[in-house]
Parts: structure tokens; C-alpha cells; sequence
């Protein structure tokens, strides 16, 4: 008998509410009914062993697949409808669990090209010549290069994407994410696949962005890490939420540790 | 109304031959994820194989079989020596399709000095008529009816009761765990690749067969068709291949019948865009058109 | 040299080169494979025929066309234009949406083929198979076409043309609109997931490219003042390809040289061999055409192997400021 999932004390609306999302495809219940609130300002953990749809799940709130039901609420507005792009331009944005750099573009324009406010950005602002856009891009350089020096990166500005290592590259992403300027970060396994010494440097990063603010929802395996940097965590198994609460509250669940949780 | 029924036979015509040559390219789509453009071309290139044994007195069954083995090594050595590497590679689904338009352009224009510009037909006496209910049909059509049932049944064995069959199903649904699975994909691929090119080697001699007349154009022409009957039944699956085979069979002759033979490849087309619009995945829905890209 | 030579080699290269710049923006830069490429310079030829004719029943009478509205210079260029921008967007509109990328591609492969088999049987509508003739020439009732000014003129015009087209394609290659175009390139998931509407970009460059299509075709019809069903197989588009992927994909130095190399090129080496009896008449009839096929063929191949950046790559964009790079 699973215990009753422990309610996620916010003090305010949650910056994210998923309601009974449920996604169909090909015959397999990949998320069969998933209720989350994610607070605000917080980092809340989605943790489950393979198979339990959590990438799936994400997928969905971003809008990269769409929702078989339910209904998902950021920051009070209705986004079920909404495609991926929509959703990314209102603040809502996602990073993905395998690489997914621009890999032909350098490091400096993977962050430009994510940032919102370009006059070039559009036929006729290209068509209008470099005038109409320069200051613009000018503006975005120097924001763009402010955040390679805080992320370590400067070095690299030039550098072709691609040719990162698989630690770069997430920063490259985390940091893409950035220039947007997003109020949910949707975070897909960020240290899967990387140094551990990058490890380190990603969860103090989340951190510092924790504490400008930044409201983050992670998919994360390593479970220490999650321990030392979630403050909610969510438990997924088979499609379904089996268990949601601070890591510790979760220990004391047998079902769950049994069920997943190892140490 | 007599015009519709006579339509309705060449339809069960039409479809065993789109039957024979769909499944044959949407396997090699469903198992190892390429679109072979150059299909029609191995086709065009089996048809020509036959008619040169059929002039040197080889009856044209005999021809057929020749084929189908020309088919199979041909479309063997073409992953080989070209699909496999550039996959390999890490060439992505767009760039692979460049390449077999490359290839396709490439053997049609290998073929004309050797075959020529003028249409072709095979010396072939299709055999008495044979009438059931309002259809009449030749003896040779009626062969290749049974032969594509035969084909269908054996396709449909394969995947359904032998190792290999079940191998290839595994393969199409998920490679890496195929692969981790135990599963030597290698040489199942290398399976793929005889089989439906024999199935190619096979069709191509049996379109031939039931045309007036061939030339090296109609290699794009057919693999329209084919690509409809695909796509239609839903890009990867064999027994929608067979679907899509029968249903565009049927539509295109009795378009043909009702307006004209000239638009047949147009109506083919038509479903196909229809088909693209409406429910890209197909009527028997896998994975497909839809799949996200990257 | 003489100078119907030159003006013939010059005017065709320029065609080329707007052609090649219009489909490296499409496939280079964005990465759309556009394999009906050739139907949008089509569209753009008949549209600049038609504008420019009398109406079909003079001449004899012995064409079938619509249109015939005896236009003169530079309306039938402006509508050949218009013409490849129209077709753009019910052919966008079908294909460009929901489809994953290859099925796209084959979609517009498919659309090539069969665009060519309804105009060649629909023969009242664009003079079918046999096409469409006496083609006016621009300009024609100032300066008589078949003197040498005519050819320098021509050859102005097309100039113009080719100035005008890479003014326009380098500025959009060039801005941050080019670098989500890239973007969308590299990683379309990616891309939605920052917040670009890939259906928006696809059709923007879709139509553009449709325009300058067309521009390329009208241009091309006025000089040859003929247009038929057989000038723009399916086979066309794989040139222009084999351009791009040879010249460089993604840069518009790259597409010119391309351009140069694959449809110009290949054109003068037949021309030269031709020339020579002894290799016009080896083999059976039609063996030098075929064999450019194969090289075509092998051309895309070998640089997709071996350089697939191809000879002028895409440049790497640095910024004022930025540190000294490593490699």
C-alpha cells in the first residue's frame, strides 16, 4: 500500500500546476495520469527508475509532445495548447537529456541566437541591413559574453559547438537557456554524461540561479545530487506519481525505497 | 459499368505488382531507416536483365528468378559499399536520402548507354483469357497474382514464425536494444537487404511484364506508386504496404478507367499528398512521419 | 572569343548563380532538402512567357496557352518572380508543416515529377509537351535582338539581376535572422525549444526562395525564348544540388563557386568535347550526357564523403572583441 503522497507546501500559486496529464502513444501509457505543483523559486527533483516517463513528462510541459489530457497551468495561464516555441518565448523553457547543441554555430551565437529581443530576428529586419540591428546585437554580445565569463566559458566564445566536450555542452545549453531570460528552467538529466568535476560546477551554478530566483524542475538520476540540491522532490514510477516530499520524508516511505530509492 | 469491372480486374493486377515492390521498400525503410531512392532503378535494371535472357530464348519465369537474384545482391552491395558507411558516419536521415537520389541518378544514366533510350517489351504470349464473373484476365495476369498472394504469404511468415522475421521486427522497433539484446544486426540488415531486394529484382520484371512497354523513365514513375502504397498503409509496415498496394491498385485503375490512363502516377500522387495532409502516419500507424526530428 | 559565346556563357552563369544562391538559402542555410527546386524556375519561365506573349492565336495559332498579355519589360520578370513566391505557398503550406524532414523532401521530389507529367499532358493550358515558343525578348522592340548590343545588354540585365539577388541574400544570410535560420538547421528541436516557429521560418524562406526561383527562370526564357516540359526534369534540381554541396552549403561565396563549377562547368567541358568528332561520336548516342550524370552523381558522393563542408565553407562568424582563437 503506497502511503499518500505528501502535499508540496507553497506559500504562493505554484509557478507550474500539471494537472492529470496523461500521454498515449502507440499503445503504451507513457504518462498515465501525473498531477505536479512545482513552487516557486524553488528546485523541486523528478526522480523514478528507467521507464517511469519522466522524459516523457517533460517533454510534455515544455510542448515538445503534446499532452493525450489534462491540462498544465504556468504561472496562472492556460499553456496546454500551446506549441514548444510559444511556450519557450513566455518563459518556460527546456533543456534535453542527450546533446543538443547548434553544432555548426560557435559557442557565442548558440546563446545569441536563443535571445528574445533582436530587431534582426525577422525577414525585414535582416532585409533593413545591419543599421536597423547592430545596437541590438551589440547589447546581446556583451550579455551573452557576461554569462561565458560567469559559466568559465569565455575562452571557447569562438569555438564551433560542436566540437565541446559533453560537459561544455551543457553549460552551452543551461547557459542558451539563460539568454531567454526563463522563469522555469526544465532541466533533462543536466549532469548525465558528464565529469564529475563539471558536476560540481553545474550544481553550484543551479544554485546561485536558485537563489537569483530562478525556479528549476529537474529530471536527475544521481541521487546524491539530488539529495544535496533539490528542495521537493517527485517520485515517478509506471506513468504515476508514487511519492512527492523532501528527500528525507521520502527515506522513511518503505514502499518507495523499495521500490527505488538505493542508499 | 462493364468498364469498371474490366478496371477492377486490372486493379487486382495493379496491386500485385505495387504489393510485391511496397513491401520490398517498406521494410528497408522500417529496418534500417533508409529511404531508397534508387528502388525503381534496381528495378528497372532487373527488368532490363530479364528482357536480355528473354531474347536469348530463357523463358521469362526463368527470367523472373534472375531477377529476383540480381535484385537481392545488387541492393546487398549498394548498403554495402554505400548506404552502410555514410550511416556509419552518423549521416543524418536528410543527407542519406541525397545520396540515394545520387545513386538512382547515377545507375539510370549507367543504364543508357548499355540498354538505350527506346522502350522495351518483353516477347512474352500473355495466354488465353480467362473469365471470372465480369473480369477477364490473361493467364500471365493471373500468375502474377498468385505469385504476389504467394510472396505476401511468405513475407507474412517470415515475420511472423521464423527467428530471422522476429530479429528483423526487433530491429525495427529499437536497434541499440536489439543490438544489446543479443541480436546480430549486421547480419539481419544484411538479410534486409537480400530480401526485399529480391523482392525489388522481382517486382521490377513483374511491372515490366504487365506494361506494353518499358524504358528507363519509368523507374521514378513506379517508385511514385510505390511510395504512395507506402506511406498510405503507413511508412514501415509490411502489411500496410500490402493495404496501401491493394487500395492504390484499385483507385488508380479505376481513375484510369473513369479519365485517364495518362494520370494514373498523378492520382498516386494525389492520395499521397492527401495521405501527407490528413494522417501522415498512415492507416496502419507505427512509428513514422510524425517521429520528432533530432 | 566571339561575343554571342561570351554573352551565352555569362548570362547562363549568372542564372546559375541567382539559382544557386536561392536554393543554398533554402538548403544550405536552413535546411530544407527542396528537391522540386526546379519547378519553381519553371513556374517563373512560363509566368515571364505568358506575361510577355501575344495572346496564342497569333503567330498562326499553332501554341496553346493562357494568358498572352504582350507586357513589356521588366513586368514579365517581375511576374515570373511573383509567380515562384505564389507557388511557394500551397506547396509550403502541404509539405512544410507537420511532415519530419525526409518525407518532406521526398513530397517535393515527388511534386517535381509529377508537375512535369500533368503540364506535358494538359495541352491547352502551357503548351504541353511541346512547350512554348517565340518568346519574345526583353527589350526587343528597342534594341534589335540580334545584333552584339543586345547581347551586351543582356548580359547587363542579368547582372543587375545577380547584384540585386546577392544583396538580398547576403543580407538575410547574414543577420541574426540567418543564425536562427542555422539554428533550425542544426537542431530543429532544439530550436522550437528557444523559441523559433520552425513552420514560419521554412515557409518565409520557402516563399523567398520561390521568388528568386523564379526571377532566375524568367530571365533564363527570355534568353532562349523557348520553354518546354523537358528543360526542367526532376534531374534539373539534383544539379543544382551537386552545386551547393560542391561549392560549399551554407555560404553564398560557396553557392557562386558552385555555380561555376557543376552547371557552368560542365556545361563548357561538354561543350569542349563535343567539339572534338573523334569523342562526340564514341560510344553509342547520348553517352557524354549520361556520363556527366554519373559524375554529377559521383560528385555529390565523393563530397558528401569526403568534404561535405565542400570547397568554400560556411564561414565561422566571430565577433569584435572576442579572444584569439585556439586551433
Amino acid at each position: 500500500m503506497l502511503a499518500e503522497p505528501q502535499p508540496l507546501a507553497t506559500a504562493e500559486r505554484p509557478m507550474l500546476a500539471a494537472s492529470d496529464i496523461h500521454r498515449h502513444f502507440e499503445g503504451m501509457h507513457a504518462v498515465d495520469g501525473v498531477s505536479i505543483d512545482v513552487p516557486v523559486g524553488k528546485i523541486t527533483g523528478l526522480i523514478g527508475p528507467n521507464g517511469a516517463g519522466k522524459s516523457t513528462f517533460l517533454a510534455v510541459l515544455a510542448g515538445t509532445l503534446p499532452a493525450t489530457s489534462g491540462a498544465i497551468l504556468f504561472d496562472g495561464q492556460d499553456v496546454t495548447s500551446w506549441p514548444a516555441y510559444r511556450r519557450a518565448r513566455h518563459g518556460l523553457v527546456r533543456t534535453f537529456q542527450l546533446p543538443s547543441e547548434f553544432a555548426r554555430l560557435t559557442v557565442l551565437e548558440n546563446l545569441l541566437v536563443a535571445a528574445p529581443k533582436n530587431r534582426g530576428d525577422s525577414l525585414f529586419g535582416a532585409l533593413r541591413g545591419r543599421g536597423y540591428w547592430i545596437e541590438d546585437e551589440r547589447r546581446l554580445v556583451q550579455q551573452a559574453r557576461a554569462l561565458l565569463k560567469r559559466f568559465g566559458m569565455s575562452a571557447k566564445e569562438s569555438d564551433y559547438a560542436g566540437t565541446m566536450s559533453g560537459g561544455q555542452k551543457r553549460l552551452i545549453e543551461i547557459m542558451r537557456a539563460l539568454m531567454l531570460g526563463p522563469r522555469l528552467l526544465l532541466l533533462d538529466e543536466p549532469m548525465s554524461g558528464v565529469h564529475p568535476k563539471i558536476v560540481l560546477e553545474i550544481q553550484h551554478y543551479l544554485e546561485d540561479l536558485r537563489r537569483e530566483g530562478l525556479t528549476i524542475l529537474m529530471v536527475e538520476h544521481e541521487l546524491h545530487m539530488v539529495e544535496r540540491l533539490c528542495d521537493t522532490v517527485v517520485v515517478m514510477a509506471q506513468g504515476k506519481v508514487i511519492g512527492s516530499g523532501t528527500m528525507s520524508s521520502l527515506r522513511r516511505q518503505r514502499e518507495i525505497v523499495d521500490a527505488y530509492l538505493v542508499g | 459499368m462493364d468498364l469498371f469491372v474490366a478496371a477492377l480486374g486490372f486493379g487486382l493486377v495493379s496491386m500485385s505488382v505495387i504489393a510485391i515492390a511496397a513491401v520490398g521498400f517498406t521494410m528497408q525503410f522500417g529496418i534500417t531507416n533508409m529511404i531508397n531512392l534508387a528502388y525503381g532503378e534496381v528495378m528497372i535494371s532487373s527488368a532490363y536483365l530479364a528482357y536480355y535472357l528473354n531474347r536469348a530464348g530463357i523463358s521469362i519465369w526463368a527470367g523472373m528468378v534472375a531477377g529476383a537474384l540480381f535484385g537481392a545482391v545488387f541492393s546487398f552491395l549498394l548498403n554495402r559499399i554505400l548506404y552502410a558507411p555514410f550511416l556509419r558516419k552518423g549521416t543524418s536521415h536528410l543527407g542519406m536520402v541525397i545520396v540515394s537520389l545520387a545513386v538512382s541518378a547515377m545507375i539510370a544514366n549507367l543504364l543508357i548507354p548499355i540498354v538505350g533510350y527506346y522502350p522495351r517489351s518483353y516477347q512474352e504470349d500473355p495466354g488465353g483469357l480467362i473469365r471470372l464473373g465480369g473480369i477477364a484476365l490473361t493467364r500471365d495476369q493471373l500468375i502474377v497474382i498468385g505469385v504476389a498472394i504467394v510472396l505476401m504469404l511468405a513475407i507474412h511468415a517470415l515475420l511472423a514464425y521464423t527467428r530471422l522475421g522476429k530479429a528483423m521486427r526487433a530491429t525495427a522497433a529499437n536497434p541499440t536494444l536489439a543490438r544489446n539484446c543479443g541480436i546480430p544486426t549486421q547480419r539481419v540488415i544484411d538479410a534486409v537487404w537480400l530480401i526485399t531486394g529480391a523482392l525489388c529484382g522481382l517486382a521490377g520484371v513483374v511491372a515490366a511484364l504487365n506494361s506494353d512497354s518499358f524504358a528507363i523513365a519509368n523507374g521514378a514513375a513506379f517508385l511514385i506508386t510505390i511510395l504512395a502504397a507506402a506511406v498510405l498503409g503507413g511508412a514501415g509496415q509490411p502489411y500496410g504496404a500490402m493495404l496501401g498496394a491493394v487500395l492504390i491498385g484499385l483507385i488508380t485503375e479505376l481513375s484510369a478507367a473513369a479519365w485517364s490512363p495518362q494520370y494514373k502516377e498523378v492520382v498516386a500522387f494525389g492520395i499521397l499528398v492527401l495521405v501527407m495532409i490528413l494522417r501522415p502516419q498512415g492507416l496502419l500507424a507505427k512509428r513514422g512521419a510524425l517521429a520528432a526530428a533530432g | 572569343m566571339n561575343t554571342y559565346y561570351a554573352a551565352n556563357l555569362l548570362v547562363y552563369a549568372g542564372i546559375d548563380i541567382i539559382a544557386c544562391l536561392a536554393l543554398n538559402l533554402q538548403f544550405g542555410v536552413s535546411g530544407i532538402v527542396n528537391f522540386s527546386f526546379i519547378v519553381f524556375q519553371a513556374v517563373g519561365a512560363y509566368a515571364a512567357a505568358v506575361l510577355s506573349m501575344p495572346p496564342d492565336t497569333a503567330n498562326g495559332g499553332f501554341q496553346h496557352y493562357i494568358g498572352g498579355y504582350s507586357l513589356t519589360f521588366p513586368i514579365p520578370w517581375i511576374g515570373g518572380a511573383v509567380a515562384g513566391g505564389l507557388l511557394a505557398i500551397p506547396v509550403g503550406f502541404v509539405v512544410l508543416r507537420k511532415l519530419r524532414s525526409d518525407y518532406q523532401a521526398i513530397a517535393l521530389l515527388v511534386l517535381s515529377v509529377i508537375a512535369n507529367t500533368v503540364i506535358t499532358n494538359a495541352d491547352k493550358f502551357l503548351g504541353g509537351a511541346a512547350g512554348i515558343a517565340l518568346v519574345p525578348p526583353p527589350l526587343s522592340e528597342r534594341i534589335d535582338p540580334n545584333t552584339e548590343s543586345y547581347q551586351y545588354l543582356y548580359v547587363g540585365i542579368t547582372a543587375v539581376c545577380v547584384v540585386l539577388t546577392l544583396f538580398l541574400v547576403n543580407r538575410i544570410v547574414n543577420s541574426p535572422y540567418g543564425r536562427s535560420l542555422r539554428a533550425m538547421r542544426e537542431r530543429e528541436l532544439a530550436a522550437t525549444a528557444i523559441g523559433k516557429n520552425p513552420v514560419e521560418l521554412k515557409m518565409t524562406i520557402f516563399i523567398v526562395g520561390g521568388v528568386i526561383a523564379g526571377l532566375s527562370g524568367a530571365i533564363l526564357v527570355g534568353f532562349i525564348q523557348v520553354w518546354a516540359p523537358s528543360v526542367w526534369l526532376y534531374p534539373e534540381t539534383i544539379v543544382l544540388f551537386a552545386a551547393i554541396i560542391v561549392g560549399g552549403r551554407g555560404s553564398n561565396i560557396g553557392a557562386i563557386l558552385g555555380a561555376l563549377l557543376v552547371p557552368v562547368g560542365f556545361e563548357e567541358v561538354t561543350r569542349f568535347l563535343n567539339n572534338d568528332p573523334a569523342i562526340a561520336n564514341l560510344g553509342p548516342p547520348g553517352l557524354i550526357p549520361a556520363l556527366q550524370w554519373v559524375a554529377i552523381g559521383l560528385l555529390i558522393i565523393g563530397f558528401l564523403w569526403f568534404r561535405p563542408d565542400g570547397v568554400h565553407p560556411e564561414a565561422r562568424r566571430v565577433f569584435e572583441g572576442a579572444p584569439a582563437l585556439e586551433d
